[in-house]
């Protein structure tokens, strides 16, 4: 009864899959004959400065979005998990971001964040800052990515972590209590080490995401100004969609593959050490 | 004296959570406003939140736009693709449950980490060749890729709780594996279908790279059709956030029936890592 979406799985999946890294293999533009080449492409790509541009951009994106939403997650879970408060409409307020489509989530920063009408600088200049260029802004680009990721993902970090903290026995923290540990001791000696597990179960989910960047970048830069936001997936896209060079597109895209599935792996073991 | 303490803690944490929804539901209530403001007002600083809302820029985005087909497209490959899904997924997660197999979920995760451009090419390719690109076919197999994994991972704890004496009476009564599998465990995990179903329409909804490549002018989603209005240079935003207002109501909506079941299976994911 497996057999027929293993058969899907096959053709759909598992069968490009092999063909993208045989791809990778080969010298393959449009209109051009294909012809192998080893691993001329996987040398390009070391000697490519617009590959390590994306690599330095696709980890600070991920390294700041990630310690941004797993801190800001914690803190809106044990929250949540102080007030009862996952229920009802605030439930269906937490749910909302992430469940958006992302093409939604593009378009609304393009128009609150716009440099000239949008609100967002409207509302800086009523706190006397700004304005900002956010998005079109080579220095600031990824950092509005980041944050407006961290919109939409924080609930969804804050909900697996409230769910880890129910799960937690309770007469740890009344023991702390009576021994008279303060908030904060409690916080890092107690609940942090507890909670560590869930926390590196989130990183996972979020990092998968975050690592393979594509749609809100696309949607609203195409990964500028300049290339000031083409990360590793986006400069693949490109190169493979709009510059049809095929198989160096293959081999950033196998190797962003690589990567991901190394970070998974790397987690793993995070997972493994941190377990009580 | 500690009786009041706790209760200043509360009020604070209550002034921290009305803040947080205040930063959630800010910049989607911006969306549904400016939707309905008259095109002068969308862009006027300071804001405007008294208005007399109007359905100008729906009747524009409708009207002058194919935004009207392309929504039917889109509810063409999510409705296709959930079907595909599910129809792959219901008996392969019933065996895996049944035999306790657990490397073809593993497996399914692959496909869920490796960037979507990846597959993308060889599949354009692939496409191109069958003739299928610009096809709601094509869309609705790639899109089945998306929701073949969330339709098994959905489905496989609906399925561990089944009693396996019910289905091993109902073979040893006569039933065949697909009536065992149609009569005796679809009602039983008809909650789980439903939820693996919404579920699967929303991501393939939502999906955006797979139809920006293989959608051709017949086949394209309302999800393409808002990128494009960005990048024609649409300056009207009143239009530009009905479209988007428009895209958004199906998730919205449909997330909310299954709010409950969706926070609790987040819980479990995390308790069980």
């Amino acid at each position: 009864m497996v057999a027929p979406a293993l058969l899907f799985a096959a053709a759909m999946i598992v069968m490009p899959f092999g063909w993208a890294i045989w791809l990778s293999l080969q010298e393959s533009v449009i209109g051009g004959e294909a012809r192998f080449v080893g691993l001329d492409n996987y040398r390009r790509l070391v000697a490519d400065g617009e590959f390590w541009n994306g690599f330095r951009l696709t980890l600070t994106l991920w390294l700041l979005s990630l310690a941004l939403q797993l801190v800001a997650g914690t803190w809106l879970g044990l929250l949540l998990a102080r007030l009862h408060a996952a229920r009802g409409l605030i439930r269906t307020v937490l749910i909302s971001p992430f469940m958006l489509p992302p093409v939604v989530i593009g378009m609304m920063a393009i128009v609150i964040l716009d440099p000239g009408l949008g609100v967002a600088n409207w509302l800086l200049a009523r706190i006397g800052l700004g304005p900002l260029l956010f998005l079109a802004d080579p220095e600031t680009v990824i950092l509005t990515v980041a944050l407006v990721d961290t919109w939409q993902w924080t609930p969804f970090v804050a909900l697996i972590v409230l769910g880890g903290y129910l799960s937690l026995p309770r007469d740890v923290f009344e023991a702390a209590e009576i021994d008279g540990a303060g908030t904060v001791q409690r916080f890092l000696r107690i609940t942090l080490p507890l909670l560590a597990p869930t926390l590196v179960t989130a990183a996972v989910l979020r990092s998968v995401d975050l690592l393979r960047f594509f749609d809100v970048i696309y949607i609203t830069t195409q990964g500028g100004p300049g290339h000031a936001s083409t990360t590793l997936n986006i400069l693949a896209y490109r190169r493979g969609f709009e510059f049809f060079e095929f198989g160096y597109a293959a081999a950033l895209m196998v190797t962003l593959s690589a990567i991901v599935f190394g970070s998974v792996l790397a987690f793993a073991r995070i997972r493994r050490a941190v377990a009580w | 004296m500690v009786v009041g303490a706790r209760r200043v803690t509360r009020l604070l944490d209550a002034v921290q959570l009305g803040m947080v929804v205040l930063v959630l539901v800010a910049p989607v209530a911006w969306m549904v406003l400016s939707a309905f403001k008259p095109r002068t007002e969308v862009a006027a600083l300071p804001p405007r939140l008294v208005f007399t809302p109007t359905l100008e820029n729906f009747a524009e985005l409708f009207q002058r736009t194919d935004f009207l087909e392309n929504t039917v497209n889109s509810l063409i490959v999510a409705g296709g693709s959930t079907a595909l899904g599910l129809l792959l997924a219901f008996p392969a997660a019933f065996a895996m449950s049944w035999h306790r197999m657990t490397w073809p979920a593993t497996a399914t995760l692959f496909a869920r980490m490796a960037p979507g451009t990846l597959f993308l090419l060889p599949w354009l390719m692939m496409f191109t060749a069958l003739g299928l690109v610009g096809s709601h076919l094509a869309l609705i197999l790639t899109h089945a890729v998306i929701t073949l994994p969330v339709a098994i991972w959905v489905l496989l704890p609906y399925f561990d709780a089944l009693p396996r004496e019910i289905i091993e009476s109902a073979e040893i009564d006569g039933c065949r594996q697909h009536q065992t599998l149609l009569r005796v465990a679809l009602p039983m995990v008809a909650p789980g279908v439903v939820v693996a179903a919404i579920l699967c329409f929303v991501f393939s909804w939502n999906y955006f790279l797979f139809a920006l490549v293989l959608s051709g002018f017949d086949s394209k989603t309302a999800i393409v059709a808002s990128f494009n209005f960005i990048g024609e240079g649409v300056t009207n935003w009143g239009a530009l956030m009905a479209a988007a207002t428009v895209i958004a109501l199906p998730p919205l909506i449909l997330t909310l029936i299954i709010q409950r079941r969706l926070v609790g299976g987040l819980s479990a994911g995390a308790v069980k890592g």
